[in-house]
């Protein structure tokens, strides 16, 4: 019997899934993917996990708990810094071990670090993970360069536009990659962590509600890593946080944009790098004068509230173009 | 006589409005919700029929609010529009060339800023109570003053007691304390209205760059008190336009002006309404996870809408969309 390796669909899942996914399948093992977030899913991470972490850490627990039962081996990479010279939020780091104290009853835990601080090749970092399955060194090199092709080929279909789960259909099932749907709707660029705008029911299907009123949506990863840090340069601090510099690079790139209309900065509540990002966006954001929306997501957010947010932005984009300065609406 | 009507259905209040074809006001209708949107809002439409002329003809309907959606079926609506939206139309016509519009209501309070006629930024809060105007009736309640004469003891202080706290609880337990030090009544109430707009400007005003000409309006615009903290905190003039405390009804009214400007007839479904069987039910979908608590319509026993599903299950089945977005 192939062995079950369980991958929750939180946190950086929608950044390195095909990294893991491939890796684990090249090594002949079964990948089992958490369920998308539903309410019971979020509850039962709400239940098993302190309220003093963000909401996103907290989800990921219920994601957990869903593998729980089904899977051999959770893998939990414990991600110290996934570029060099840069860290990311320690909640990362942490996950492992807070899942480890706070559920019982758990498959083993495969947790190696992640850690690019000092490095430029993730390859130790593989070679120390197929080791749990295999002793052959061939095998797992074969594996790495596959997951590394499959990796660079997700990157390049969100380049393209695509989102994750669009970029996840194409690799894994074969779906093709079909036409960006033009039209001339108004574009906007929702900036903010992966966890919280890709997982539709925690961003309250944010981007679906979006296109569906003929909003071409972009976000931080339909921009070229190159790119995005340029722009991330322009900060008068080294930010030193990877994914905080993907948010403000995307956020400054989108504001000079002229094909952007709009911009959307979605935080998590009681996380401190989104505040940061959120003031610093903002105050650009001013400076330049787009259509700006800030959305503060928690466990509480009532659905009602985004979608008057949401309108109320549409609105203001829309009376916005249609009508010349100085005129009163 | 044609004319527009503006509905505003929040979770306190609910308001109506009657405007002619020049934008005149000519009723206004104020009534509590008292967690029955339906049947308060029928009970709106039928005072409102009363108190109009018997040729009335109603050439548009818009509705707002957090019970818009509802609203729009209930009456038939031509527009549906998100509350700052339609507080905002409704400042920039009253007040033209408004650039900050502060609004605090019983449940909610938010800030529109607008550049050129246009909204270009706007917060809301729905959480806090200490930044809205059910801090204040608590307050009133406690020292058994009634919220009319509030403002105007307010306005008799000449040294307001500083109060601290950023929340409710807290800012009742210091009043307490500083009663019990035998500060006067009015210059606690001047207090208490300094301490909300503090705490207002402090959250749904931070970051927001407040220009001249402001506009105070929502119910708690009334108070005297709150105009003149809002004015010292600011060092600005500040305006309470006229029918300040329906002014989401205005901008709905206001809209569907707009909206029926093309031409065209109005989905009004007539002040018969009043008398229609409505009723608001829902049940707890088991269909996934998810489960959804449905909310369901019914008009004389027929469903007409539904919404609160995540997926599009109940909602689809009916041909009806719960949002724009
Ligand atoms: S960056 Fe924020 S949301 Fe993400 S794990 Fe850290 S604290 Fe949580
Ligand atoms: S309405 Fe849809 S999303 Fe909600 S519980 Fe039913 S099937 Fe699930």
């Amino acid at each position: 019997m192939t062995l079950k390796v369980g991958i929750p669909r939180a946190l950086l899942y929608y950044y390195y899934l095909p990294l893991w996914r491939t890796f684990f399948e090249a090594l002949g093992l079964e990948v089992v993917i958490s369920r998308p977030t539903t309410k019971t899913i979020l509850e039962a991470g709400l239940q098993n996990s302190g309220d003093d972490v963000c909401l996103p850490v907290r989800l990921a627990f219920g994601h957990v708990l869903d593998l729980k039962d089904r899977v051999d081996v959770l893998f939990l990479p414990r991600l110290v810094s996934i570029a060099r010279r840069e860290y990311i939020c320690p909640k990362f780091l942490g996950f492992p071990d807070m899942v480890r104290h706070g559920i019982s009853g758990l498959p083993p835990l495969i947790d190696p670090n992640f850690n690019l601080y000092r490095k430029d090749s993730p390859y130790p970092f593989f070679v120390a993970l197929g080791r749990n399955f295999t002793g052959n060194r061939l095998a797992i090199y074969l594996a790495y360069r596959r997951a590394m092709h499959a990796q660079a080929r997700y990157v390049q279909l969100l380049e393209k536009g695509l989102f994750p789960e669009q970029a996840l259909a194409v690799l894994y099932r074969g779906v093709a990659e079909g036409q960006e749907p033009g039209g001339g709707g108004p574009a906007v660029a929702v900036i903010g962590h992966p966890y919280n705008i890709y997982d539709p029911y925690i961003s309250m299907n944010l981007l679906s509600r979006l296109a569906r009123s003929g909003v071409r949506v972009r976000s931080a990863d339909n921009l070229p890593e190159t790119l995005v840090r340029e722009q991330a340069a322009r900060l008068p601090k080294h930010l030193f946080w990877s994914l905080g510099q993907r948010m403000i690079g995307a956020a400054w790139h989108y504001l000079q944009s002229p094909d952007v209309d709009g911009i959307i900065h979605v935080a998590s509540f009681a996380c401190g790098p989104d505040s940061l990002t959120g003031e610093l966006i903002s105050r650009e954001v001013r400076r330049r004068g787009k259509p700006f929306l800030n959305l503060t997501l928690d466990e509480h957010s009532a659905e009602a509230g985004v979608v008057t947010r949401l309108e109320a932005f549409l609105d203001m984009m829309e009376r916005r173009q249609f009508l010349p300065a100085g005129e009163s609406v | 006589m044609k004319g527009y009507l503006g509905i505003d259905v929040g979770s306190v209040s609910t308001n109506l409005v009657f405007m002619d074809e020049n934008g005149e006001i000519r009723e206004a209708i104020y009534l509590r919700t008292r967690g029955q949107p339906i049947f308060v809002l029928q009970e709106g439409l039928r005072q409102l029929a009363e108190r109009l002329p018997g040729n009335i003809v109603i050439s548009g309907v818009g509705t707002t609010g957090s019970g818009r959606y509802l609203a729009g079926i209930i009456a038939g609506a031509d527009v549906v529009k998100n509350e700052i939206t339609s507080h905002a139309v409704a400042a920039s016509t009253l007040v033209p060339g408004v650039q900050t519009i502060l609004e605090i209501g019983g449940q909610d309070s938010k800030i529109i800023i607008l550049r050129n006629g246009v909204v270009t930024d706007f917060a809301m809060n729905t959480v806090c109570a200490a930044g809205t105007g059910s801090f204040l009736d608590q307050q009133a309640a406690r020292l058994n003053i009634p919220i009319e004469e509030f403002g105007k003891l307010a306005l008799k202080s000449t040294v307001p007691v500083r109060i601290a706290g950023r929340c409710a609880v807290f800012a009742e337990s210091d009043m307490i304390h500083k009663q019990q030090m035998g500060y006067s009544l009015p210059d606690i109430l001047a207090g208490l209205c300094e301490a909300l707009v503090r705490n207002y400007l402090n959250n749904v005003g931070k970051g927001k760059e407040i220009l001249p000409p402001v506009v105070f309006q929502g119910g708690v615009a009334a108070n005297a008190g709150m105009r003149r903290a809002f004015e010292q905190a600011l060092g600005l003039e500040v305006h309470v336009p006229p029918h300040y405390n329906v002014m989401g009804a205005v901008g709905a009214a206001l809209l569907a002006r707009e909206k029926m400007a093309g031409g065209g007839t109005s989905r009004f479904r007539g002040f018969g309404v009043a008398k229609t069987r409505f009723k608001a039910g829902g049940f707890e979908c088991e269909g996934c996870p998810n489960l959804c608590e449905v909310v369901e319509i019914t008009r004389e026993g027929e469903v007409i809408a539904r919404w609160g599903d995540r997926c599009g299950r109940w909602s689809n089945s009916l041909g009806y969309k719960e949002n724009a977005v």
